[in-house]
């Protein structure tokens, strides 16, 4: 007989112990992040808010390898970051995190099609997949009908629609959203907050946002002030 | 990656086509330069192997001509085997001269020559056969026979006609004297007229050729010559050809050596081949200068768009790949369009530039052989497109080189944030 799942201590999908980053600034040093530690179970919706230049985005960054900390240790899907070298870091980006933009970042010149199949493309997807699998996201997040239009010609929230199918493009058991709906209206982002949840009933997603009241929506909050957790 | 490279060339319309313009300029000029290149390298390499590579020998203080007062002194017949086993020979021409008196324009030049070999005109050895104009040349089965062909100005004189050709006859008396014309104690000969022909010039239309062994029997000359033209392999073995002969033959011959059409050859040669080079570098240079800064306002343009795809796992020598293939594909389409503007323009810009810029600077004797053999459009060969296509690609990859290297430096958080 096996154990209930609940009494069984979950492997943590983040872990950041001691995380440190600092860089200069002409002469100033600036510490982006200081002693971070935090550990984020799956699955499930975080939300990081701080003020502007808290270190929330330089947090998230971090923890999908876009940025080499200066000190501490940061494990993600059981893989230690410091251990890989660039390579392995790519190959982690494209395979363990998908990433959602304030500014959404479509390619201009692809289609919807074209953005959510570019990631299977890096991990090397067979492009009948890639296209069978693009237009099931693109379903998900109700722009299957939009799917041969290009950026331009969608709407903001269509955009980060687009983009969050994108983030899902490789399956990845963490996605990062950096301020999703920065550059949206109250009512669209509430749509984007909505289909954040809805994903992250099945995997981590960790979101950064200046707007407490959609934060109040995660699982947790952590909250982030000078490069440091606040209590 | 490759396909979105080749994809964004057609980002922005306006951009691709100031560049491909930019880039077409160079290439046109580089396509210009090649062919002048191969045009006169072609054609130099007929001139060393042909008529400007020829050294003129005749006796010693004599115009070798066998009645002229003063003259008449001509080169011994051993000089034609030594001078055939000079070292760097490619062939040898032997003439025989005498000159006679006519009404109108004092005299003509009676010349023998060995059937089949260059009618060469006094003072013109350069030129060659002149043209034919009535009737035919002197061949093999005239050798010995009281034949000729005769210039324009000699039919003129002796009322000669295409016309009345077949029944044309002309005698020579050798008897008849000039001021500088001495007579032959000889018996006048007829010779039946087979050709008229055109040289060009007044005194080269005065001329009379005969066989040579048909002008010794008439003016009792059983040897020796008069003027002897001896043919080097190439105008590089011009300087011991003629080293050779003066040390053989200098006892007893002045030898003429065409050291300024060798030199102009060797000259033309080498500063074309300069002007070729230095241009072809400019052209590399600016192309390389085009597509530097294309591939640098792209990077700069699209940081965050590098900056997303590496975020999305693009590896950074994929992303580097993209904008390699963008950078080679405008630096195909700029050559295309250089070489459609070159074959449609081409031979345009070459009419006007030996028309009026080279030209002048040319001996009258290679204007037309050079300006034709220079036709950009006839120029470029198999290995010139090899090497335009190379130098393409070259300039592509040169041209985009530092922009690959800022797009693999660039980490993925610096490019997200970058404005």
């Amino acid at each position: 007989m096996s154990e209930p799942a609940s009494d069984k201590p979950q492997e943590p999908v983040v872990l950041l112990a001691q995380v440190t980053k600092f860089y200069r600034k002409g002469a100033q040093e600036v510490r982006a992040l200081d002693g971070i530690d935090l550990r984020i179970e799956p699955p499930g919706m975080v939300a990081i808010v701080g003020p502007s230049g808290s270190g929330k985005s330089s947090l998230l960054h971090m923890i999908g390898a876009m940025d080499r900390p200066t000190g501490g240790e940061i494990v993600v899907a059981n893989r230690r970051l410091a251990a890989l070298g660039d390579a392995d870091l790519t190959a982690f980006r494209r395979q363990t995190v998908g990433f959602v933009f304030q500014t959404f970042n479509l390619i201009p010149n692809l289609t919807a099609l074209e953005n959510v199949m570019l990631p299977m493309e890096f991990n090397g997807v067979d492009k009948r997949e890639r296209g069978r699998r693009a237009l099931v996201l693109l379903e998900r997040v109700g722009l299957r009908a939009r799917a041969t239009h290009r950026p331009g010609e969608l709407s903001g929230g269509e955009q980060q629609r687009v983009a969050i199918a994108r983030a899902l493009a490789n399956d990845p058991p963490l996605v990062l959203a950096d301020e999703p709906t920065g550059n949206l209206d109250s009512k669209t982002g509430q749509l984007i907050y909505e289909l954040l949840e809805e994903i992250a009933r099945e995997r981590t997603v960790i979101v950064v946002t200046h707007a407490e009241p959609l934060a109040q929506r995660a699982k947790r909050v952590i909250h982030i002030q000078d490069g440091r957790l606040v209590q | 990656m490759l396909l979105l490279g080749l994809r964004n060339v057609f980002r922005s319309k306006t951009r691709l086509a100031v560049a491909v313009l930019l880039l077409a300029l160079p290439v046109f000029l580089l396509l210009v330069l090649q062919a002048i290149l191969v045009a006169v390298e072609t054609h130099t390499e007929t001139l060393k192997h042909n008529v400007d590579n020829s050294l003129q020998l005749r006796a010693r203080g004599s115009m070798g001509h066998v009645n002229m007062e003063g003259n008449e002194t001509i080169l011994p017949q051993r000089a034609l085997k030594i001078a055939r086993g000079v070292a760097g020979v490619a062939g040898v021409e032997h003439y025989l001269l005498a000159m006679t008196p006519t009404e109108g324009h004092n005299f003509a030049m009676i010349v023998g020559v060995n059937p089949g070999e260059s009618r060469r005109l006094e003072s013109h050895g350069e030129a060659g056969n002149p043209r034919i104009i009535a009737g035919r040349a002197l061949t093999e089965a005239d050798r010995g026979q009281r034949v000729a062909v005769i210039g324009q100005g000699v039919a003129r004189w002796a009322r000669i006609t295409p016309e009345n050709l077949a029944v044309a006859t002309l005698t020579l008396d050798l008897k008849r004297t000039h001021p500088v014309i001495f007579a032959l104690e000889r018996p006048p000969a007829t010779l039946k007229i087979a050709g008229i022909y055109a040289s060009g010039y007044v005194f080269g239309d005065l001329q009379l050729f005969v066989p040579l062994y048909t002008f010794r029997e008439i003016y009792g000359v059983p040897e020796g010559i008069s003027w002897l033209f001896v043919r080097a392999v190439s105008a590089d073995h011009l300087p011991e050809v003629e080293a050779a002969l003066r040390r053989d033959l200098g006892g007893v011959a002045d030898i003429i050596a065409p050291i300024a059409a060798a030199e102009f050859e060797r000259t033309t040669t080498r500063a074309v081949r300069r002007f070729a080079a230095i241009g072809t570098a400019l052209a590399a240079a600016l192309m390389m200068i085009v597509v530097f800064f294309v591939t640098l306002i792209n990077v700069r343009e699209r940081t965050r768009e590098i900056g997303t795809l590496k975020a999305l796992g693009a590896s950074d020598t994929g992303v580097a790949a993209s904008f390699l293939a963008e950078a080679l594909v405008l630096a195909a389409l700029g050559a295309a369009a250089g070489a459609v503007v070159f074959a449609v323009v081409g031979s345009l810009l070459e009419g006007q530039l030996f028309g009026i810029a080279v030209s002048p600077f040319l001996p009258a004797q290679y204007k037309d052989a050079l300006r034709g053999a220079l036709a950009p459009a006839a120029g470029l060969g198999p290995s010139g497109v090899a090497w335009f296509l190379l130098a393409t690609a070259f300039a592509a990859c040169a041209g985009s080189a530092w922009g690959l290297r800022q797009v693999v430096k660039l980490s993925p958080v610096e490019a997200i944030r970058h404005e």
